[in-house]
């Protein structure tokens, strides 16, 4: 399986006065092609931290971070602009969907800042796969939270990314959407060979992914999933 | 462009409140730049209308045409590289002879005494020739009833003159102009059949080379400029314009700004998606420029409407090259307004989208 983003040796220290702050030891971590990931751990951990580096929203203070092969962390904040636009997509808390923009408006606007041409058959079919297609014309205040959800998957899929990070991708929701929501991401993550990164605190969720970490203090670890059946 | 417009045509209600403000502030301005070039020439009308360099009075006279005399030895001293014509100059009041209440048909007005064959004389009238009681009179004063024909009274005297033809754009001091024969003119200010020839002064077309001492020679602008109240007047108008553009970019920038504060944690998650701060500036930048655009369009037809109303009331006029001006600076200090917002996109932190 290829590795679509790695972590080697990375660490961020943070100035807090006179006192250095370890917020993540130095870490390695590899997503490769069709992974889901569970990253769970208590608050002031260092999951976001660790989120943000590898979205090049911070630099390391160590260690490098590759996406596809090619170097990630080093860049300048532009072309990291850039490669988050092409190979990440992001699925957030409700907030990333644009509030003035339809279900499917939400798609085309990464074509307009690409300057690219709206791919209509694949939209139509993400639309299909995740039921939206009777709400794409609707903006995101006429939705529920499950629907948000769903549209903010798609989103996040329409532009073809490599890699997906999922920020408590099912924060507002009851039990049931909240499955419905992982059981589709597992389900695309596979099928169209992405790296699927999920950061979360419902351990529910737990059971979908195919690896699962933990972050306590700074320090990264590799959950037993003794008792997980196949997956 | 796209996410501007989407936003604009989503929250159109918030939109329209800041255009609305846009409409009524540009409309003022345009509204308050025609009023005041309207009035500014219809102080300066009939002196632009000589197309002349430079004008030459008495320097007894302290500025004041009215008050210069000048003789034909005067005349005859003023040297010039180009042309010079004499212009006698004096207020009148006129009134209608067949009105049936001739105090209610009062108007004030200009004499000016010229000569037949001078360049002062309205182009419009050339063919006229000014004799005896012959006079040619602004066309404002058809407003008033009179016609080729009608006769003119003067008020404390029993003159009365005769229209021969209408001038156009010949006011002085926002009065209408009667042009008359030299000697008809003379015989009005010095109130005698047998007047001392004198004028007011001498217009020049070209370059005054020598006067003599007793004379003082103006360009035609600085002479206009000693006009009573032209300056104040002209210097009120355009501090009110300026200030109310400042002001207009002020409101703009303020409201754009606390809509950008509104939405930065949307901004926030664009960041983090990767999406450009050019791409997020550029927007806001747009926007400013869509509701500015869209409300001078408003306040502009609105202007045009009220002066094809009120422009037999108020002295209204339009001149193209100070609307360009005034809505280049609606632009530009929008503009300097969104600054504001575009450096609060640039301090937006992506960061903060993420987790937290």
């Amino acid at each position: 399986m290829k590795p679509l983003i790695e972590m080697i040796n990375v660490s961020k220290d943070f100035l807090q006065g006179d006192v250095v702050i370890s917020a993540l030891k130095p870490t390695n971590f590899t997503a490769h092609e069709g992974e889901l990931i569970g990253i769970i751990g208590p608050s002031g951990s260092g999951k976001s931290t660790f989120l943000t580096i590898l979205g090049g929203l911070q630099k390391p203070t160590t260690g490098r971070v590759l996406i596809n092969g090619n170097p990630f962390s080093e860049l300048t904040n532009d072309e990291k602009s850039k490669i988050r636009l092409d190979q990440i997509g992001f699925i957030l808390q409700a907030s990333n969907l644009i509030p003035f923009l339809t279900v499917k408006e939400q798609m085309v606007l990464y074509n307009k800042i690409t300057k690219t041409k709206a791919n209509h058959e694949w939209m139509d079919e993400l639309f299909e796969k995740l039921s939206v297609d009777k709400l794409k014309n609707k903006y995101p205040n006429a939705l529920s939270g499950g629907e948000r959800q769903r549209a903010a998957i798609a989103k996040a899929l329409y532009h073809q990314p490599n890699v997906i990070f999922a920020d408590e991708p099912t924060a507002s929701l009851d039990t049931k959407k909240a499955f419905e929501v992982i059981k589709l991401l597992a389900k695309e993550t596979k099928a169209q060979k992405k790296a699927t990164i999920m950061v979360t605190h419902d351990e529910r969720l737990l059971e979908f992914c195919d690896k699962v970490y933990v972050i306590v203090d700074g320090v990264l670890t590799l959950k037993n999933m003794s008792n997980k059946n196949q997956g | 462009m796209f996410l501007a417009i989407k936003e604009l045509k989503y929250t159109k209600g918030k939109f329209a409140l800041i255009i609305s403000v846009i409409v009524l502030v540009s409309y003022l301005v345009y509204f308050l730049t025609s009023l005041a070039y309207g009035l500014a020439s219809s102080y300066t009308n009939a002196v632009n209308k000589w197309d002349s360099d430079e004008i030459v009075i008495t320097v007894d006279a302290n500025d004041s045409i009215m008050m210069s005399f000048m003789t034909a030895a005067d005349f005859d001293a003023v040297e010039v590289d180009g042309t010079k014509a004499r212009l006698g100059l004096f207020p009148a009041v006129i009134n209608d002879p067949d009105a049936e209440n001739r105090l209610d048909s009062r108007v004030n007005v200009y004499f000016f005494g010229i000569d037949n064959d001078s360049f002062i004389k309205p182009k419009e009238t050339s063919h006229l020739t000014l004799e005896g009681n012959q006079v040619i009179v602004d066309e404002e004063l058809k407003k008033e009833g009179y016609e080729i024909g009608s006769m003119i009274g003067v008020s404390g005297t029993d003159m009365e003159f005769e229209i021969i033809g209408f001038s156009t754009k010949t006011t002085y001091q926002t009065a209408p102009v009667i042009f008359m024969a030299m000697s008809t003119w003379q015989t009005y200010r010095y109130n005698t059949q047998t007047p001392p020839d004198l004028f007011s002064g001498v217009i020049v077309r070209g370059l005054v080379d020598s006067v003599s001492d007793n004379l003082l020679t103006y360009k035609t602008g600085d002479y206009i400029a000693t006009l009573p109240g032209y300056t104040a007047q002209v210097l009120t108008f355009s501090t009110m314009i300026i200030f109310l553009i400042i002001i207009v970019a002020f409101v703009l920038g303020i409201f754009i700004y606390v809509l950008t504060i509104q939405k930065t944690p949307m901004f926030g998650v664009m960041k983090a998606q990767g999406i450009s701060n050019i791409y997020i500036a550029g927007s806001v930048v747009i926007q400013t420029f869509l509701l500015v655009l869209i409300g001078i369009i408003i306040g502009f037809i609105l202007t045009v409407v009220s002066g094809i109303f009120l422009g037999d009331i108020i002295p209204f006029a339009v001149n193209t090259l100070f609307y360009g001006v005034i809505t280049f600076a609606f632009f530009l200090f929008a503009f300097f307004g969104a600054l504001f917002s575009v450096r609060a996109v640039l301090k937006i932190d992506p960061l903060k989208a993420i987790g937290g």
